[in-house]
Formats: structure tokens, sequence, C-alpha cells
């Protein structure tokens, strides 16, 4: 019996094959530069987590992800360029300081919801842009910091580093993976239902004893690792880091990345991350104001998809699966999956 | 002693057309419960629509009549079009609304160009203060501003129309049970946001540079204003934009314009935390 678990899974196992083979497999029917892109989009899609993790399990909606995306990215290129660390300290160092300001500013925003929580995100998010900006001897300002990256390991002979551009997609891929696994465990645990909890009903989910603040600030962190990360990655990925990515304007394109995709479901901003991204490559070099199609597309979903790409794709199979059911005539007992 | 007066001066002026945009930001967030992300970009059309104005017509008063026109209209139709869907689910209008800046900033790319441009005074007379020249179009601005919100106060408290606005925020099921036209309220406070805003880019056209990029800049010191002058209330975000800019004009006369944005973002999230309801809760009645 066909269900849309099975589907779903099936779906899963040929996404993961696809993104193993694609090294060889894109240059062999398009060209190298797409692994370069999918490597790109992992990266994006992983931002674009963060803000799904927020808005999409605790009902907040952070307008400031950027803050914690160039956290992670300058903690990278100060790192190497200014302090001459190596690969893994740097990356620590990132993910470090993303973690920590995500903490500090937390610790305020959450005790916010709702408008005020995305307006408050901005505000912080701002903050630190403007100080990257003007404090150039240490950010670069918009010029932004170029290094050289180190290399990730070296056992004997065998170097593993970023200049071997299969080494630099499967480190990312890798990466990615692992948060994406990190983060559904954490949605499938009780702490996840916690905060699920929080989302539907914040004063239901006191009542029942449900330290909200609290689980809001663990989440809150949580996102600002995933966003660490990211750009953690971006830095390694483009050797560079710049303020201009701490802009409201990159926040932004990851919210609007994660509700095109759908909330609240763990490949919803993969898909709305990849679609963005895909139609910006496509479009970018034959005509500069792609821009222009990214506004349409992100107001024709909303309007005609609420629940962004992956919730209309669910709806859509477990409707197809329930007719497919019902031709098939069969009379025994269905749990639903 | 004479750079601070003059920057406090020019403070004052920007902060009375910051009002207006503001105020546009601060009914349509009300009114509609919408975080209005393309609102700065509201301002920019605004800039942009004098420019081409004067380029056509020749005649820059024609600007003052025409664009809130245009604007209005373009309001009411993104309300009707795209807003009135998703009226109800406030995460998607964000993202409606982010799309809608970046198709407005992409149109104006395409039709109006990437460089920034000026557009001259139309009083082109000076007159002496604080040791220099000060530009007459700077004060009469400032007026055509004042006129503006005195003008929409008293279109929001003595006509038909505005009573419904008022009606509508209050208590939209009760409007609603009272007659009250709540669809056409909406379309018609979107297109006075609309309005306003473009109403304060053509204000300040002469002032500022006209340029696609413009609404970026301008609008997180909208939302600084209406946080700080209170979600809603009207006259204390007129009086919050005049502070915050004759603030920011008082520090950048010894500091970096960087480090004046810089304070009243620091300014704006302790109200934020300490006061949501806005620094003048209470004083407004």
């Amino acid at each position: 019996m066909i269900t849309p678990h099975i589907i779903s899974r099936a779906m899963l196992i040929a996404f993961v094959a696809f993104l193993i083979a694609a090294p060889w497999l894109i240059p062999a029917i398009l060209n190298g530069f797409w692994v370069s892109v999918i490597a790109e989009i992992m990266i994006w899609s992983l931002f674009a987590a963060s803000v799904n993790l927020l808005f999409g399990y605790v009902g907040l909606l952070s307008f400031g992800q950027a803050l914690y995306f160039g956290f992670g990215m300058y903690g990278v290129a100060i790192g190497i360029a200014t302090l001459g660390l190596s690969f893994w300290p740097a990356f620590g160092l990132g993910v470090f300081a993303a973690v920590a300001i995500a903490l500090l500013s937390g610790i305020f925003a959450v005790r916010l919801t709702w408008h005020y929580f995305a307006i408050i995100t901005v505000v912080f998010s701002l903050i630190f842009y403007f100080l990257a900006v003007s404090v150039k001897p240490l950010t670069g300002g918009d010029d932004g910091i170029n290094f050289t990256l180190p290399p990730v390991f070296s056992i004997g002979d065998v170097t593993g580093s970023f200049s071997d551009a299969n080494f630099q997609y499967f480190f990312i891929l890798a990466t990615v993976s692992l948060c994406f696994f990190l983060m559904h465990r954490v949605i499938q645990s009780p702490l996840g239902k916690a905060l699920v909890a929080i989302r539907d009903n914040d004063v239901r989910a006191a009542l029942i004893g449900l330290n909200v603040y609290q689980l809001r600030l663990i989440a809150f962190v949580m996102a600002g690792f995933l966003a660490g990360v990211s750009g953690a990655l971006f830095a390694f990925f483009g050797r560079y880091a710049s303020a201009s990515y701490m802009f409201y304007h990159v926040s932004g394109e990851a919210v609007v990345w994660a509700i095109v995709g759908g909330v609240g479901t763990l490949f919803g901003p993969i898909v709305g991350t990849t679609l963005f991204i895909v139609i910006r490559e496509l479009v970018s070099t034959h005509w500069e104001h792609h821009a222009l199609i990214v506004g349409v597309m992100a107001i024709l979903v909303v309007i005609l998809a609420p629940k962004g790409l992956v919730g209309l794709w669910n709806e859509g199979l477990v409707r197809w699966c329930a007719r497919a059911e019902a031709t098939s005539a069969r009379t025994d007992l269905q749990t639903e999956p | 002693m004479d750079t601070l007066l003059l920057l406090a001066l020019n403070g004052l002026i920007w902060g009375l057309i910051i009002a207006l945009i503001a105020l546009g930001l601060s009914i349509i967030f009300g009114l509609l419960d919408i975080i209005n992300i393309a609102h700065g970009d509201f301002f920019m059309v605004g800039t942009v629509m004098a420019w081409f104005t004067l380029e056509l017509t020749g005649n820059f008063w024609a600007a003052f009549l025409v664009v809130p026109l245009i604007g209005f209209i373009l309001g009411a139709l993104i309300q009707r079009i795209v807003i009135q869907p998703i009226r109800n689910v406030a995460a998607l209008t964000i993202v409606a609304t982010f799309g809608l800046s970046l198709i407005l900033q992409e149109s104006v790319r395409i039709t109006f160009g990437t460089t920034p441009r000026r557009i001259l005074p139309p009083i082109q007379a000076t007159f002496p203060v604080f040791g220099i020249n000060y530009e007459l179009y700077r004060l009469f601005a400032a007026l055509v501003a004042i006129v503006a919100l005195a003008g929409f106060f008293v279109f929001l408290h003595r006509t038909k129309l505005g009573t419904w606005m008022r009606a509508v925020r209050h208590d939209r099921e009760t409007a609603i049970a009272m007659g009250v036209p709540a669809q056409r309220v909406y379309v018609l406070t979107f297109g006075i946001g609309f309005a306003l805003a473009a109403l304060g880019g053509v204000v300040a056209a002469p002032i500022t540079t006209v340029e696609f990029r413009t609404g970026v800049d301008i609008l997180p010191f909208c939302f600084m204003a209406v946080i700080i002058g209170g979600l809603g209330n009207l006259p204390g975000t007129a009086a919050a934009a005049v502070l915050l800019a004759f603030l920011e004009g008082i520090i950048q006369s010894f500091a970096d314009p960087t480090i004046a944005r810089i304070s009243s973002l620091v300014l704006m999230s302790a109200v934020l935390l300490v006061r949501p309801q806005g620094l003048f809760k209470g004083l407004a009645k």
C-alpha cells in the first residue's frame, strides 16, 4: 500500500543519493559551476532553517538572523586573517561568537513576542551592522575581509583543503546534513514537543508547567547556532566576510525562503532556498533585474500556497493517496499515517 | 555652537518629513496589523515620481498634487490585489511586503536607472541664519509637512471616513456590525499610507538624493519613530520622529553619523523592552 509516508521516504533517499552523486553527475550533464551552486544552496538552506526553527516550531518570527550569520562569518575571517588561527579553531571561534551573541541578545529578545520580537531582532542586527560598518580596522567595513584558507587537516602526506572542489562540496554537505539531522532530533525530542506547544498556545504551555521564557531562549540560541554555522561555512566557501551580509535584507531573504518553502517542515527551507537561488543563477546572467522575479514569486506563493510549497505538496500527496486508496476499493481498516 | 544649532534645525525639519512617512506606516500597522517592509520604498517611489514630474512637466509644484494621488491609487491597488487575500496571516503579509519592496526597487532601477540624481530646490532663495545661508526651501518643506500632518489629524477626527478608520481600528467586529464597510476602510488606509509616504518623498526630493536605495535607509528610522512613539499612537509617532531626528542631528555635531544611528537604535531597544507601549503612553489621550 502506497502511503504518503513511503513516498516521502523514497524521495528523501533519492534526494540524498542525488546530493552524494552531484559532484560527478552534474558536470556530466550540465557543468561544474552548478556543483558550487548546490554547495551554496546547502549553506543558505541551513540559514533559512534557523528562521524556520524559530518561526516554524516556536512561533517567533526573527528578522535579524543575519546578525548570527555575520558573527559566524566574522569569527572565521578574523580568526584566520587577524589571529592567524588554523581551520578548526577558526570554525569554533565563528560558531562560538554566533552562539554567544545569540545568547546575549536572546536574553532580551525573547522577553517580547510577535511584532515586537520581529522588530527587536531587526534592531539588534542593525546595531551590529552599523558597528561592523564603522569599525573598519577590525571588520573591513563594507569592503570586508579577504583571507586564504588554511587546510582542514593534514595527516602525513594527505591534506584536505577547500582548494579541492570535491572536498569543499562534501565538507559542506556533511556539516549541513549533520545540522539538519540534529535539528530533526531536537524537534522529535520532548524539547521539540515543548517548543511546538509554546508555538500553538503559549498560555496553555505555561499552565502545564513549561518554562516558556527559558524554552524560547534555548530555541533562540539553537537558531543562532544554525545561523552561525552557515555563516562560518559561507566564509570558508567565499574566503571572505563582509558587513553587507549582516544587513536586514539578508535576514529578510531567509524569512522569504523559509515561508515560501513551508515553515514548520524540515524540508521547507531547502525547497524555498533552492527555488530562489536557482532562479537567481539562471536569470542573473541574462537579466540584471532578477530581484523582480523574486518579489513576484514571493507574493504569488504566499497568496496561492499560504502553507508554502512543501505544505502544498504534502496536502496534494495526502489527497492523492486517499483517492488511490478509494479507487482500489479496499475495505480494510486503514490507520491514519 | 552655530553648527550645533544648524544640525538641530536640519534634524527638526527632517524629523517633520519622517513624521509624515512614519504616520503612514503607523496607520497601516494599527489598522491592518501589517509590518510594512515596503514602506521605505513607498517614500522612494515618491521621490522618483517627483523627479519624473519635473522632467515631464518642467514644474516641480505639480508633483505636490500628482504624486500623492498616484501614491493613493497604487496603495489602494496593492491592498486590493496583494494584501487582501492574506490579510489575516501576519507572517505572510511580511513576506508579501518584502516582495513588494523588491518589485518597487527593481521597477525603479529599470525605469529610472541606478545613478543617484539631485533635484534643485524649486525655491532658490536663501536667508542668513546661524552664520550660513540657509535654504528657504527647507523651511517650506517643514511647513508642508506640518500642514499635511495637521490635515491628516483633522481628517481622522472630523470626517466620516476618518471616524470609520478609527472605529475599525478600535473594534473591527463591532464596526462591521454598525455598518462600517471595513473592506473599503482597509483599501483607503493603505492608499493613504502610501500617499503620505509619497508626499514625504516629494517634499524630501530636493533635500536628499533621488535613487532606488533611499527607501532601505529610511525604513529603520520610520520604524524607530513608530516604536518609540508607541505602536498605533499617531501623535506619539509624529512627536517621536521629530525628537529622534533632532537628537540624531545634535549627536552628529560631535560624532559620526553612524554613532548617531546606533544610539537611536539602542534607545529604541530600551523603549521596546521597558515601555513597549511607547514613550508617550498615558500622555496622549
